[in-house]
C-alpha cells in the first residue's frame, strides 16, 4: 500500500482527543491548584495533594476500594464468561428468555438495585424477617463489606457477560466441532477451545469490572451509609461536605488518584493480551455455529443460572416492587394491609417525570445510536493502523472512565460554560449526549474493538487487492462482519444511558431531566416511596425497548 | 401566549378564588414599576432544593398572579446550587435569578461574597429581623427541627419531649436502643453539621447528649430519605436532628411515624433565598421573592407546601405565630446572619468535628 498520509484517521483522532482532554485537563490542572480554578486567587500549589494524603478517611478508602474491586472482579469474571459460553455455545433450556433477563442489573441504577437489598434483606426485609421466623438468626449483614464484595461482584457479572457472548457469538465453530469429534466433552471444550478463544474479551472486561470497582458510587454510598463504609468515590462525595464549601481541589486530588490506578491497569491488560493477531478467529472461512451438547449438565447449568438469578435480580427487584406498592414495611407490618397504588398516581403529579420519560428513551436509543457510530468510527480509524497514534487513541479511550461520574460531570459544565463556542449547547440535551458519551467510552469501545480484532486480516486485505478503496473494505467487509458486535454494543450503550444517574446532574435544566436524575433528586428529599415507583417504570421501559430490540437483533443473526 | 387566553385566565382564576375555603393572604406589594420591568423580562429562573413538587402550589400561583413572567423552576440539592452558581457566575454567562437553598450556611456566604443583589422588599416588615441579613439574604419557610420516632416500637408516652428526656432515655434503655437512632451525618452532610453545632450552641448539656449517642452507637446517614424510610420501617426506632417538614409529608402517608417536638429548645431552620446579581432578570427575581414572602405566598408556603410561615401576620397550623405561641422562649431560629459562617473555616469546622467524634466515642 502507499504511504499516505491518512487524513481520516488523524481527525477522528484529533477530534476524539478533544473531547476526551477538555474535561480531563481541568480536573487535573484543578488538583493543582488552592483554589478552584476560575478563581483569581487560585495558585500553583499541592496543598490539596497534601491534605488527601494525610487524611485517615484516604487511607480507609483506598484500602476498602482495592479489596472491593479485586473481590468483585474475582466473582464477576468467572461467573460472567461461563454464563456467556453456556449461553452463546450450548444447548442450555430457555436460551432465549434469558438474555434480557441477564442483563437487568446493567440497567437498573444501582442506587436502587442497593434499596432493593435493604428492603428485602436488611435488618428488618421482608426476607429477614421471614428467615428470622422460619430459620433463625440470619447469616448475613446487608452492611457489612463482605456483603458489598459479593453484590457488586453479581451484579456486574453482565458486564462480563455481554463482552464475552459478544464474542464469542462471532467465534466459528469449526474448531470446536473439531474437538467435540474427537472425543472432548463440553466442558474440556469449553475450558481449552471456546473461552481461550475470546481471552481478549474476557481479559477486557475483567479489566472493566476492576476499573469500576473503583468508580463504584451508587452500591457503597446506600449499602455502606450505616457504617460509614468509604470507598473513593464515596470518600469524593464525603469531601465535597467535609469542608462545609465543596473544595474542587481535593476532589480532583482523588479524581487523579483513581486515574492513577487506572492508567496501569490498561498497561497490564495490554501487556497480558500480548500480540493481538493471536486471537484472530473470524476467518474467511466462517459458518454458522451449532449448539454444543450440554447432555447430563443440562440442568446442573440451570441450576447454576439460577443461583445467581435470584440473589441478584429476583430479591432486590422484589423489594423495589414491594415498596412501590406498600405505604410501609418491617417490622410488625402485615404487608396486606398497607397496600396501595398511591405512589404511581403521585409520581404523575411530577410535571417533569413524563418529560424525563421521553428524553430518557431518545438520549438512549438516539444518542446511544450515534454514540456507538462514533465509538466505532474511532475503532475503524485504529483499526489495523501500524502507527503510534493508534496506541495513543487506545490508551486514550479509556482514560475518562477514571473519573467518577459526579466529577465528569463537573468537568463537563466547566467545559460548557468556559469554551465560549460550546456554550449555547449546554442547555440542550447534546451536552448530556457528549458528557455521557465520553464518560462511557472505555465501555463501548472495548466492545467495539473486541468484534473487530476478531475480523481475519486476509478478508480485509483480498477486498484491497481486488482494488478497493479503504472507504469500500470498511463499508462492504469489516462493517458488516462486526454487525452483531456494534447491535450488542448500541445494547449495552442504551442500557446505560437509560440509568445513568451522576453525570448529567450538573448539566439538567427544565425540559432535559432525565429519570435517572429524577431519582437522585426524590431520593435527597426523601420520597423513596414514588422512587420506587419511578424505578418500576424505567425497569420496565427499558425492558420493553430491550425486548424490541433483541427481537431485531435475533432477526438479524438468521 | 395571546391576550385574549390570559384573560381568560384570568377570568378562570378570579372566578376559583372565592370557590376554595381559604382566604387568601393579601397580594404581595412589589412597585409597580417592578412589576413591569419583571413582566418585560417575560421570565425568571430559580435554582432550589425545595422538590419540584412541594414547590409546585407556589409557583402555579405565582404564575396565576403574573402570567406574563414564565417560571423555570430547577431543583437540585444544595450542594449542586452553590457549584452550579459559582461556576456559572466565574464563567459570566449569567446564571439564577433567585437562589433558594436550605443550606443557610452556603447562602449567608454568597450574599457574604458579595454575589446577592440588595433589595429592601416591602414585605420585610412582617418577616422578623433574625430571617433578614443587610437585605441581602432572606429567611422564607419557618421549619422546626424535631424527634421522630416508629410508633409501632415506641409508645407517644414514652417518646421524649425534650432533648434531656431523649439524653435519659438513651442512658436508661441502652440496650434497647443499641443501633436503633439515627441522625444526619455531620462529616458529610452540610444541613447535619450545621443542626449540629446548633445544638451545642444552644445546649449546656450537648456534651452528654453526644455521649449518650455514641454510647447506642447512633446510626449516622446523608439523606433524610435513608433515615425516615429506616424510622419507618423500624430498623431505626428514633430519630433527631430531622426537619418537620419531610416528617409531616411521610406521616399523611404512612401513620405509623410519630413526630415530637422537644420543649426544652426548638430549633427552627429557613430556606434562605438570595438575588444573585448576575441574574438576567433582576426584576422577576425580586417579583418571585416578594411573592414568596408576602402574605398570600407565606399563606401557600404554610398550607400547601408544609413549609411553614415565618410571617408575624400569618396564622393557624405549621405557622412561626402558631409554634411562638405553644413553645415561647423555647424556641430558637437559626439565625440568618454571619454567625452561620464560624464554621466554614476549615481548622474550626475540622475542630468542631473532632470534638464530636471524640463525645461520640467514635475517635
Amino acid at each position: 500500500m502507499a504511504r499516505r498520509i491518512p487524513w481520516a484517521r488523524l481527525s477522528v483522532v484529533l477530534v476524539s482527543a478533544v473531547a476526551i482532554a477538555l474535561p480531563l485537563v481541568i480536573v487535573i490542572y484543578q488538583a493543582f491548584l488552592d483554589a478552584p480554578f476560575f478563581q483569581p486567587s487560585a495558585k500553583l500549589s499541592l496543598s490539596a495533594f497534601r491534605f488527601v494524603f494525610a487524611d485517615e478517611d484516604f487511607h480507609r478508602a483506598v484500602w476498602t476500594n482495592l479489596i472491593l474491586a479485586f473481590g468483585m472482579t474475582a466473582i464477576a469474571v468467572p461467573v460472567g464468561s461461563a454464563m456467556a459460553f453456556l449461553m452463546v455455545r450450548t444447548d442450555l433450556p430457555g436460551r432465549s428468555w434469558l438474555e434480557p433477563v441477564i442483563v437487568i442489573p446493567v440497567f437498573v441504577s444501582p442506587m436502587v438495585l442497593g434499596f432493593g437489598y435493604i428492603v428485602a434483606m436488611g435488618p428488618v426485609g421482608f426476607l429477614t424477617l421471614w428467615w428470622q421466623q422460619h430459620l433463625g438468626p440470619i447469616p448475613w449483614d446487608i452492611y457489612s463489606l463482605k456483603s458489598l464484595v459479593v453484590l457488586a461482584g453479581l451484579t456486574h457479572v453482565p458486564m462480563v457477560y455481554l463482552y464475552t457472548s459478544s464474542a464469542l457469538r462471532s467465534l466459528a465453530s469449526d474448531l470446536e466441532e473439531a474437538a467435540l469429534t474427537a472425543g472432548a466433552g463440553t466442558a474440556r471444550v469449553a475450558l481449552t477451545i471456546s473461552l481461550p478463544m475470546v481471552w481478549p474479551a474476557i481479559l477486557s472486561s475483567g479489566v472493566l469490572t476492576l476499573f469500576l470497582g473503583f468508580e463504584l458510587f451508587g452500591l457503597p454510598l446506600v449499602l455502606g451509609d450505616p457504617q460509614g463504609l468509604l470507598v473513593l468515590p464515596t470518600y469524593l462525595f464525603k469531601l465535597t461536605n467535609k469542608l462545609g464549601v465543596p473544595s474542587y481541589q481535593l476532589m480532583a486530588v482523588v479524581a487523579v488518584v483513581i486515574i492513577a490506578i487506572a492508567f496501569p491497569l490498561v498497561w497490564l491488560q495490554r501487556k497480558l493480551m500480548g500480540a493481538t493477531s493471536r486471537f484472530v478467529s473470524v476467518k474467511g472461512k466462517g459458518q454458522a455455529s451449532r449448539p454444543l451438547p450440554l447432555g447430563r449438565w443440562r440442568w446442573p447449568a440451570t441450576g447454576l443460572m439460577v443461583l445467581w438469578f435470584i440473589p441478584t435480580i429476583a430479591v432486590p427487584l422484589a423489594g423495589v416492587f414491594l415498596r412501590s406498592v406498600v405505604s410501609s414495611w418491617g417490622e410488625g407490618v402485615n404487608l396486606t394491609e398497607v397496600l396501595t397504588l398511591d405512589h404511581f398516581k403521585e409520581l404523575f403529579e411530577y410535571p417533569n417525570v413524563v418529560r424525563g420519560i421521553v428524553n430518557t428513551i431518545v438520549l438512549a436509543v438516539v444518542g446511544g445510536g450515534i454514540a456507538v457510530a462514533c465509538y466505532a468510527a474511532i475503532g475503524l480509524a485504529a483499526h489495523r493502523w501500524q502507527s503510534r497514534w493508534a496506541k495513543v487513541l487506545d490508551y486514550l479511550v479509556m482514560v475518562p472512565r477514571g473519573m467518577p461520574g459526579l466529577i465528569a460531570g463537573l468537568a463537563f459544565l466547566w467545559v460548557f460554560l468556559f469554551v465560549k463556542p460550546l456554550a449555547p449547547l449546554r442547555p440542550t440535551l447534546f451536552s448530556l449526549w457528549l458528557a455521557y458519551s465520553v464518560v462511557w467510552l472505555a465501555y463501548g469501545m472495548r466492545m467495539v474493538s473486541a468484534a473487530l480484532l476478531q475480523v481475519g486480516p486476509e478478508l480485509e486485505e483480498a477486498a484491497a487487492s481486488a482494488g478497493a478503496s479503504s472507504g469500500r473494505i470498511i463499508r462492504d467487509v469489516t462493517l458488516p462482519l462486526v454487525r452483531f458486535g456494534l447491535v450488542g454494543a448500541w445494547l449495552l450503550i442504551f442500557c446505560i444511558f437509560a440509568r445513568e444517574y451522576s453525570t448529567g446532574v450538573y448539566l439538567l435544566g427544565p425540559g432535559t431531566e432525565v429519570i435517572g436524575s429524577l431519582i437522585v433528586s426524590l431520593w435527597g428529599s426523601g420520597a423513596l416511596d414514588v422512587v420506587a415507583a419511578l424505578s418500576v417504570v424505567n425497569i420496565l421501559l427499558v425492558a420493553v425497548g430491550m425486548g424490541v430490540a433483541l427481537r431485531l437483533g435475533v432477526r438479524l443473526h438468521g | 401566549m395571546t391576550k385574549n387566553r390570559t384573560a381568560l385566565l384570568l377570568l378562570i382564576g378570579g372566578l376559583c378564588l372565592p370557590a376554595t375555603a381559604r382566604a387568601a393572604g393579601a397580594n404581595p406589594r412589589t412597585a409597580p414599576a417592578v412589576v413591569a420591568a419583571a413582566e418585560k423580562e417575560g421570565q425568571l429562573t430559580v435554582y432550589a432544593t425545595t422538590d419540584q413538587v412541594v414547590a409546585g402550589p407556589l409557583v402555579k400561583d405565582f404564575q396565576s398572579l403574573y402570567p406574563k413572567v414564565k417560571v423555570e423552576y430547577n431543583d437540585m440539592n444544595s450542594t449542586e446550587v452553590y457549584n452550579r452558581f459559582v461556576s456559572e457566575a466565574a464563567a459570566g454567562s449569567g446564571s439564577g435569578d433567585l437562589l433558594w437553598s436550605s443550606s443557610m450556611d452556603l447562602q449567608v456566604k454568597l450574599a457574604k461574597e458579595g454575589y446577592a443583589a440588595e433589595y429592601k422588599s416591602p414585605e420585610l416588615d412582617q418577616i422578623p429581623a433574625w430571617a433578614n441579613w443587610k437585605g441581602l439574604a432572606f429567611g422564607t419557610t419557618y421549619e422546626p427541627i424535631v424527634f421522630v420516632y416508629n410508633k409501632r416500637l415506641l409508645k407517644e408516652e414514652e417518646a421524649p419531649k425534650s432533648h434531656a428526656e431523649m439524653t435519659k432515655l438513651l442512658q436508661t434503655q441502652k440496650d434497647r436502643f443499641k443501633g436503633k437512632v439515627t441522625a444526619y451525618d455531620p462529616e458529610r452532610s452540610g444541613v447535619g453539621f450545621l443542626l449540629i453545632t446548633q445544638d451545642a450552641k444552644v445546649d449546656p448539656a450537648f456534651d452528654a447528649a453526644a455521649k449518650a449517642y455514641g454510647a447506642v452507637g447512633v446510626k449516622l446517614y446523608t439523606s433524610i430519605g435513608a433515615m425516615l424510610e429506616r424510622i419507618q420501617s423500624g430498623e431505626h426506632i428514633l430519630g433527631f436532628n430531622i426537619f418537620s417538614s419531610y416528617a409531616a409529608a411521610k406521616q399523611k402517608k404512612d401513620s405509623s411515624l410519630g413526630i415530637s417536638f422537644p420543649k426544652d429548645y426548638l430549633l427552627v431552620m429557613s430556606r434562605v433565598a438570595i438575588l444573585p446579581k448576575v441574574g438576567k432578570h433582576p426584576n422577576a427575581g425580586k417579583l418571585f421573592l416578594d411573592y414568596l414572602l408576602s402574605a398570600r405566598g407565606q399563606e401557600i408556603v404554610a398550607h400547601q407546601a408544609g413549609l411553614g410561615s415565618v410571617r408575624n401576620d400569618v396564622t393557624g397550623e405549621g405557622t412561626a405565630v402558631a409554634t411562638n405561641k405553644a413553645f415561647g422562649t423555647a424556641v430558637k431560629p437559626i439565625p440568618v446572619d454571619e454567625s452561620l459562617l464560624e464554621y466554614l473555616d476549615q481548622a474550626r469546622r475540622l475542630e468542631f468535628l473532632n470534638r464530636w467524634q471524640k463525645a461520640l466515642g467514635t475517635k
